[in-house]
């Protein structure tokens, strides 16, 4: 294990554009992705997109119709969800589908859209407040062993004296988009998870070290182990016959890019979009695990293959 | 009073645990028609509500889904709006709409909720079924604005269009909530135990009057009782008996207080089971004998839907056969089915048929209406869009989509005239079998095998009229027949070419071709000198070998870009090093930027085409003809063409081949001789015209498919004279009213005239 590997199990996902016509190929597409024995089906969610289904109902029909499977929202648009329901909608799920569901969330980005649906609208510094307001929110709602009541009297959410529970049958994982030092600080904090997209990043995956180290710095901060955060990436690429770039080649190609983002960068969930049934298989099929193997026979022990999102 | 509904069955089930979910489906066993559940988001000991009935809308397959009902207050009315369409889309269709103003106040501060005053809650109700409403109205082109005082929408964008017309029901009780639901709901959902002796007639009587103050009629409102009871021996009470004893007490409030749903309250699987056994069928029998009349089943149009009917179209005498899926402007399929591909329509009314026997049915109704226009619609493709229309009658074929073998060995299939060719060609793959179409698989089978069909396979197996063998039509005067080489051979000669003008087939049978695998190659081709490059493709397209068909696309060239050309082409073999030979000549043309070359099955080419709805705005511009070389005249006239920046679109399908071995005659489709077909299309039919009828010195006739300029000369030029002599003969013969003429008009020939 390499200094920045921070040692999880790695996943593989897909993340699936939730399109409404046809209305059921976002769910096909989750459905091919549970066959093929992949970790993760993921969605992003703009309620202001109506092109696109409502995320959460996607998320929920589509755990409806998968058997293993975690679902997550890639990511959610807390600022037009209600984070105390939210809470509430996220542990009905994960009962429903026997501890299956995920919450990647994300602190709002386009804010005349949320406004035109009745959203408040916040400056960025606002949105990671009120992000750090809602994660307490959901974590106390689920926290159904404590005493008493929620009371969290925040400036963005106020949830005073509502009840707790239920709890969760497993340890959600709350996965946040970010790549602004406040967003990277606030993971850090309070977090479970990193989940930004390679293709946002301007200077590719060397940008994910500093981006790192302002996660690890306030969970250091935080007096957590920067290991309780897992790094996630969504990744787009192309399989073609001969190597010709970063994910652009054949699968075992594939492997040892994505092994390399493990190793040098510590990620260890793979998101990958695509819409594309063929595709979704091969990543499942030949990637995934020659990814693990590669890894596995770097950090030299070897690593459970297979293994579901904890 | 009753209000004419028909009578429905729902249950009540708890939203706890996995019962929740195996009642639901239990209900679906027992024939239930609705499943609701309570929605209460501060009460831990329930699901959310929102995520248990997406779950069981995925574990269910006929049921509909409903909350007994939302709390509003903690749930956004404008994401509320699109997830409804989202739950409706994903069920399809199965998804219902009740909304409740909230009632726990302090639960709902708690949970981070506004805390409102009871008037104020039913005003922010009424608001926000104006926001779902309005998000919902995916026809309206511009973005909803709202200014209320409880809820502002800043231009969100409407839409998405669910599945089904989703009813908006109320939770009510007081007078102020019974009079919003009467302005503006669909629905009345009230528990039998919260009142009191007559409250519900009186609920009922100041929804009735709401409703009219409204303009609206009370009887669009279905009403809801929530029920609940136990079933024993002996009658105890209402409800509290044997099933007779139920139905004795259910039935005065179907005949004299109209309820429509009764819902029942219990999570007793044996209750649930006794009541869909023992209860719903009597009762429904015993609401029959004690009715004038027995309730509808059809489709209840509110006035809200009959405001937007437009003159002159007889509603009313729709046959009952055509009534249930007919569609008009006011209903929720009506963006799905309006418009074509590529041309908007605004018809007065569709109409669906599902066999022969309907088709002749919707026939005779849209020959009821001799003024307005008539569009037969099969994939809704066609360029022209003569489809579609504007007040007029449409007949959309769609349902008539079967596929069926009927000789494996002759390899003799029956279509029909609303499957898409994609449809057609997957179903034809496992048996090694295609019909080349053209070149697109969302195409719909009518009207191409009704035209011609250039399609990728042509210059190996003909047109796709070349493979009909036979079919059943109906004519002007609603008579069926069956054409063929040996039945009404002269209408069959007809149809294959100018099948529009002489009625509407209803199917079609083929002889299909053995195909394999077949390559299939996009290329992407710099043509900086597109005159020359257009002359190359000419002489390698009609020189290659019978097995390979290769269409050419160009638009303008861009703005400091050099011109640009994609070829599709397709070879009728497996095998890849024959493929590649094949193409050798036509990678030879010119550089290539792009090419992909795969060993693919037809259908996967023809699958290719995205299953959405057609979406058309406006009026296509295209123009078309035939060609029989790329002289090099053609090719500089084909460069200034685009070059003018009046064509945005220009494609050459290679013909000739077996297309050519049929006798001109044979068929109503008589250019056999040409070398390709032109298409271009633009956006301003003015000059579009001007620059095309300039070429017409290089042109030998069009194909109607890729044409709509509408003036008169365009059917000479469809149809050589001797072709058009014989079909104005028969024209006259078959249609002397000339019902079918909403297309390229072949006039009929009268007695008076010559030929």
């Amino acid at each position: 294990m390499t200094d920045t590997d921070y040692g999880h199990d790695l996943l593989f996902g897909t993340f699936v554009t939730p399109v409404n016509q046809p209305a059921t190929q976002a769910v096909d597409l989750a459905v091919v992705s549970d066959r093929a024995g992949l970790d993760l089906v993921t969605f992003q969610d703009h309620p202001y997109q109506p092109r696109f289904h409502d995320t959460w109902t996607l998320m929920s029909y589509a755990a409806s119709r998968t058997s293993q499977i975690h679902v997550s929202g890639n990511v959610l648009n807390l600022p037009l969800r209600q984070p105390a329901v939210l809470a509430r909608s996220a542990a009905s799920l994960d009962v429903l589908s026997g501890g299956r569901l995920e919450l990647g969330i994300g602190a709002g980005g386009f804010w005349d859209a949320i406004a035109a649906m009745g959203g408040r609208r916040l400056s960025p510094g606002q949105a990671v407040e009120a992000l750090e307001e809602a994660i307490t929110v959901i974590r106390e709602v689920w926290a159904a062993d404590r005493p008493g009541p929620v009371r969290v009297d925040g400036k963005y959410y106020r949830v005073h004296g509502a009840k707790r529970g239920p709890k969760p049958p497993h340890d959600i994982g709350i996965w946040v988009g970010a790549y602004k030092p406040r967003m990277l600080r606030l993971i850090g904090r309070v977090a479970d998870g990193w989940l930004p997209s390679l293709a946002y990043l301007p200077g590719g995956p060397a940008d994910l070290a500093e981006l790192n180290r302002h996660i690890d710095g306030a969970a250091a901060g935080a007096g957590r182990d920067p290991a309780q955060v897992r790094r996630l990436l969504n990744v787009g690429g192309q399989f073609a016959p001969t190597g010709r770039a970063f994910l652009d080649g054949p699968a075992e190609q594939w492997a040892e890019d994505l092994a390399g983002l493990t190793l040098e960068y510590g990620i260890s969930g793979f998101v990958l979009a695509t819409d594309d049934p063929y595709t979704i298989e091969l990543f499942a099929a030949e990637v995934a695990p020659a990814t693990r193997e590669l890894v596995a026979a770097e950090r030299g022990a070897t690593a459970p293959v297979g293994v579901r999102p904890a | 009073m009753n209000y004419g509904h028909p009578l429905e069955f729902g249950t009540f089930v708890t939203p706890t645990g996995e019962d929740a979910v195996a009642l639901a489906r239990r209900s679906e066993e027992l024939g239930y028609d609705l499943v609701t559940f309570q929605d209460h988001p501060y009460q831990p000991a329930f699901h959310d509500t929102w995520t248990l009935m997406s779950w069981v809308a995925g574990q269910t397959e006929r049921i509909h889904i409903a909350a007994n009902v939302l709390n509003v207050p903690l749930r956004q009315p404008a994401v509320l709006a699109r997830a409804a369409a989202s739950l409706d889309l994903l069920s399809g269709g199965r998804f219902d709409l009740a909304l409740g103003a909230g009632a726990f106040w302090d639960a709902i501060e708690a949970m981070g909720g506004r805390r409102l005053e009871p008037g104020e809650a039913v005003d922010a109700l009424s608001e926000a079924i104006d926001i779902i409403r309005g998000l919902l109205d995916a026809g309206e082109p511009d973005p909803l604005r709202f200014d209320g005082e409880h809820h502002k929408l800043d231009g969100a964008e409407r839409g998405p269009l669910p599945r089904h017309h989703i009813p908006i029901w109320l939770g009510a009780h007081k007078r102020r909530m019974l009079r919003l639901l009467g302005r503006k709901a669909d629905g009345w959902m009230v528990t039998a135990g919260y009142l009191k002796p007559g409250e519900f007639r009186a609920g009922n009587k100041i929804i009735d009057e709401a409703a009219t103050e409204a303009g609206r009629d009370p009887a669009e409102i279905r009403r809801m009782l929530n029920i609940g009871g136990t079933f024993t021996d002996q009658r105890q009470g209402f409800l509290q008996g044997p099933p007779e004893a139920w139905v004795d007490d259910l039935l005065p409030l179907v005949v004299e207080d109209g309820v429509g749903t009764f819902i029942l309250m219990s999570d007793d699987a044996a209750t649930l089971e006794r009541f869909a056994r023992d209860v719903a069928p009597a009762l429904r029998a015993a609401v029959d004998r004690a009715l004038p009349a027995p309730l509808p089943t059809g489709s209840f149009r509110s006035a809200a839907v009959r405001a937007k009917r437009r003159d002159g179209v007889d509603y009313d005498g729709v046959p009952r056969s055509l009534a249930e899926l007919a569609v008009e402007p006011g209903d929720i399929d009506f963006s799905r089915v309006r418009s074509n591909y590529l041309r908007g329509g605004n018809p007065g009314i569709v109409l669906r048929p599902r066999s022969t026997a309907e088709v002749a049915e919707a026939l005779a109704f849209a020959r009821r209406h001799p003024d307005l226009p008539m569009g037969v619609r099969s994939g809704g493709h066609g360029v022209s869009g003569r489809s579609t229309n504007d007040g007029g009658i449409v007949i959309d074929l769609g349902f008539l989509d079967g596929v069926e073998v009927l000789d494996e060995a002759t390899r003799r299939v029956r279509i029909g005239p609303g499957a898409r060719w994609k449809q057609v060609a997957a179903a034809l793959e496992p048996y090694g079998w295609a019909l080349s179409s053209g070149d697109y698989g969302g195409v719909g089978v009518g009207g191409l095998a009704t035209a011609g069909g250039i399609g990728f396979l042509g210059r190996k197996h003909g047109l796709t009229i070349d493979h009909l063998r036979a079919v059943e039509m109906v004519l002007a005067d609603g008579s069926t027949v069956r054409a063929s080489g040996t039945e009404n051979a002269d209408l069959f000669w007809a149809v294959r070419g100018a099948g529009a003008n002489f009625g509407i087939v209803t199917s079609f049978e083929f002889e299909v071709d053995e195909v394999g695998e077949v390559g299939w190659a996009q290329l992407g081709f710099v043509a900086s000198d597109t005159s020359g490059f257009l002359r190359r493709f000419g002489e390698v397209a009609s020189s290659a070998p019978r097995d390979t068909t290769a269409f050419l696309v160009m638009g303008p060239p861009r703005r400091g870009q050099p011109a640009v050309a994609q070829l599709y082409g397709m070879v009728d073999s497996g095998d890849p090093d024959t493929v590649i030979a094949q193409l050798q000549p036509f990678a030879r043309m010119a550089p290539m930027f792009q090419q992909q070359v795969v060993i693919a099955p037809y259908a996967a080419v023809m699958g290719m085409a995205p299953d959405a709805e057609h979406q058309g705005r406006g009026e296509p511009i295209s123009r078309s003809a035939f060609i029989r070389e790329i002289t090099p005249e053609f090719a500089d006239a084909a460069e200034r063409l685009l070059h003018s920046g009046v064509v945005f679109f220009f494609q050459l399908r290679t013909v000739g081949g077996a297309v050519a071995d049929v006798d001109p005659d044979a068929t109503a489709y008589a250019h056999r001789d040409a070398g390709f077909s032109v298409v271009a299309m633009g956006v301003d039919r003015e000059r579009l015209d001007r620059l095309w009828d300039g070429l017409s010195e290089h042109f030998d006739g069009l194909y109607l498919s890729f044409e709509t300029d509408q003036r008169p000369e365009r059917v000479a030029d469809a149809f050589p004279p001797r072709t058009l002599g014989r079909l104005r003969e028969l024209k006259g013969r078959y249609d002397p009213d000339n019902v079918f003429r909403d297309n390229f008009n072949i006039r009929p020939l009268t007695g008076g005239e010559e030929s």
